[in-house]
């Protein structure tokens, strides 16, 4: 906020949101699909379309673990976020 | 891909490459899920199964509008094509 470049540090926060999704393959995330359930889990690979492989997947709706998943697709159409859930 | 955490993944679409002749989980858009041997599949995840069991998921209310407790109806088709745009996860089931 200091000054007026709108150039990114060399870390991970700032960039692009390519380079983010890139960032975060391997870490804890959330994945919220556009029914309002989350799907927690290890990000194993995405692509283009925000299709999402998912490991050691929870799903969390209203409050609750409603169900476990090993291994997990996620059709990109579905999906309205992706967050970090472990720092970058 | 500097990740080695699964074993030759390097897009989402191959998780459901390894599960082709496995039991699949599918879950639909509409309530429902279904679970079958999965035959074929394409980009657009439209999904070929066999033995499959679909599973409609209920959730009624009362008069006064208080919701009932879950309810869910079956039943078993040997062979459905599943049109890939209503489909919102794809697990292999663990067993």
């Amino acid at each position: 906020m200091s000054s007026a470049s709108p150039e990114p540090d060399a870390g991970a926060a700032a960039g692009s949101p390519s380079e983010f999704l890139k960032n975060i393959v391997g870490k804890r995330v959330k994945v919220r699909i556009g029914s309002g359930v989350d799907y927690h889990g290890l990000l194993t690979c995405l692509d283009g379309y925000m299709n999402v492989a998912l490991e050691e997947t929870e799903e969390w709706a209203g409050g609750r673990k409603t169900a476990e998943y090993g291994d997990c697709f996620l059709r990109g159409n579905n999906v309205l976020y992706i967050s970090a859930l472990e720092d970058l | 891909m500097d990740d080695a955490t699964n074993t030759g993944i390097s897009e989402p679409l191959d998780l459901v490459k390894l599960s082709l002749g496995e039991r699949v989980f599918i879950k639909l858009r509409g309530d429902r899920t279904v679970t079958g041997v999965l035959h074929a599949y394409d980009a657009h995840m439209n999904v070929v199964l066999s033995q499959v069991e679909e599973t409609i998921h209920f959730v009624d209310v009362t008069e006064e509008g208080n919701p009932l407790p879950p309810r869910a109806e079956r039943r078993n088709v040997e062979m459905l094509f599943v049109r890939g745009d209503g489909v919102i996860l794809i697990s292999p089931t663990q067993q």
